[in-house]
């Protein structure tokens, strides 16, 4: 994408503007960043500014997500959600950046169905149980394989 | 049905066009950013089932397409017809786009999200979008299960787009409030509710096209009902001030500018994008105010005058090649408004 100021070059800084409980977005390439007093002076300037939305919460720089092994850090550098499981695992600290976003942390609107898709339902369990070996959870593990094959088998029937 | 750009749908000038898009993740794969190839190509072939396996006319009206089969002129053409967002053409590998035969109905795999629903429609017909690009997402969610959260609703990659996934658009032609200075006030009090106006073509560039975008911002706690609701009355506003700036001009210097556009759209032999829009600009207001007959189709014009597209259709490939056919072109099909 292109910086949305100059139109010249990449935009490299993605800026979340906070005004009257509004959220403006803007794409700017550095120089122009800079020009809005933006400076880039180091990688971390995304982060700086997420890590001003958020207030003081410092989280635990230990923990990863268990599915897809983003860190905190990693979310606010790119300004980006690593995968569906990153809400749970940092739903406190995302929780006050959503609400200044939205005004509000409560879905209203839409639900999908209910049923989940035989196939999508294997398949979640075969990422269950990659992520419970990787946790040496071997007892959870065996019980999670069982039900795979048990399901595959009902559905080779 | 014909393209959204198509004004023979469209003779009101103040709507352009309207775009529904809804974001949708799988819940059992890492959203875009954080996948591995096998997982785009997974992603890919989760699509291509869910939507083989369904018999609805709607979904067997639609074309699986891998971008990796997509030469990358016809990939810049598809952005400046809003078939596909900018960031999505950026690279093409493990990403592919289900795409309808008017191009009204593109849904991008592997963007932002793992699927984006966009139904984009000439004039303004937020609700007929709406419940098509619902329709899409039920039919999906069939067979697929997607990323949802009780609290916090679909999940996104980017937080912003947390909640319905939905972002209600409308084009806007607004030349009069633009030069009369009122866009700024309007932009901030619809600011304040939770919508943005932003310009399209050529911001910040001596081009003015003056369309803009109206959107929704706010994606949790508002059902997509509200979101849609509240656009829609703001938007109906917005024309009623466009169409009350018509008194605050001059007609006559109007009418001189709009007519001399005119001549220099049917007289010129060099056109460059820039100059282009700002006169088609013009006469999209001059058929408005009954200046200018409606034959003439000026988005049209400007999507099918585009950099990317001119070079599909001519295989022109500097920019002094291609201001003598868009010359050339735009001269055609004002001989042929005329004549009409």
């Amino acid at each position: 994408m292109k910086c949305e100021k100059c139109g010249k070059y990449e935009a490299t800084t993605h800026i979340h503007t906070l005004s009257n409980g509004v959220v403006s977005e803007k794409y700017l390439c550095s120089l122009c960043a800079e020009d809005e007093g933006l400076g880039v002076t180091h990688h971390n300037s995304i982060d700086l500014l997420f890590s001003s939305l958020l207030g003081d919460i410092k989280p635990k720089e230990t923990k990863k997500c268990t599915f897809c092994g983003a860190t905190f850090s990693q979310i606010t550098e790119k300004g980006k959600v690593g995968c569906a499981k990153c809400y749970e695992a940092f739903r406190s600290e995302l929780l006050p950046y959503i609400k200044r976003v939205h005004g509000s942390t409560e879905h209203v609107g839409n639900v999908p169905n209910s049923s989940i898709p035989e196939m999508d339902s294997v398949a979640q369990l075969r990422e269950e149980l990659n992520i419970l070996i990787k946790e040496e959870n071997y007892e959870q593990a065996a019980v999670v394989r069982d039900k795979i094959r048990q399901m595959e088998a009902e559905s080779n029937e | 049905m014909s393209n959204w750009y198509s004004d023979k749908e469209n003779k009101n000038c103040v709507t352009v066009s309207t775009r529904i898009r809804l974001a949708r993740n799988l819940s059992d794969l890492a959203f875009p950013s954080q996948m591995t190839n096998e997982a785009r190509e997974e992603l890919k072939l989760r699509m291509k089932s869910a939507i083989k396996q369904n018999n609805s006319p709607l979904i067997k009206s639609l074309k699986y397409i891998d971008m990796a089969d997509v030469p990358e002129n016809e990939i810049n053409a598809m952005v400046e017809r809003h078939v596909i967002s900018p960031e999505f053409a950026r690279t093409n590998t493990g990403k592919a786009i289900i795409l309808s035969d008017d191009e009204s109905i593109s849904i991008m795999v592997g963007e932002e999200d793992h699927i984006r629903i966009q139904v984009i429609l000439a004039g303004l017909c937020l609700e007929k979008a709406y419940k098509t690009a619902q329709e899409l997402d039920s039919i999906l969610n069939e067979k697929l299960s997607f990323a949802f959260d009780p609290k916090l609703g679909y999940l996104t990659e980017c937080p912003t787009n947390l909640g319905t996934g939905l972002r209600a658009s409308v084009m806007m032609h607004l030349p009069l409030l633009e030069s009369t200075g009122q866009l700024k006030q309007i932009g901030d009090s619809v600011g304040k509710i939770g919508f943005t106006v932003r310009g399209i073509y050529g911001e910040g560039s001596k081009a003015k096209s003056s369309l803009y975008q109206i959107s929704n911002q706010i994606t949790l706690g508002l059902s997509e009902e509200n979101a849609i609701k509240n656009l829609s009355q703001i938007v109906e506003q917005i024309i009623e001030k466009e169409r009350k700036a018509e008194g605050y001009i001059e007609k006559i210097v109007l009418e001189d500018k709009i007519l001399r556009a005119k001549g220099v759209l049917e007289n010129c032999r060099l056109l460059t994008s820039e100059e282009m829009m700002n006169l088609l600009s013009l006469i999209n207001l001059g058929i408005r105010l009954g200046i200018i007959n409606s034959e003439y189709e000026t988005i049209k014009l400007l999507i099918e005058a585009g950099p990317y597209m001119l070079m599909k259709k001519y295989g022109t490939s500097t920019p002094e090649e291609r201001d003598i056919k868009r010359a050339e072109y735009v001269r055609e099909q004002f001989e042929a408004y005329r004549k009409a």
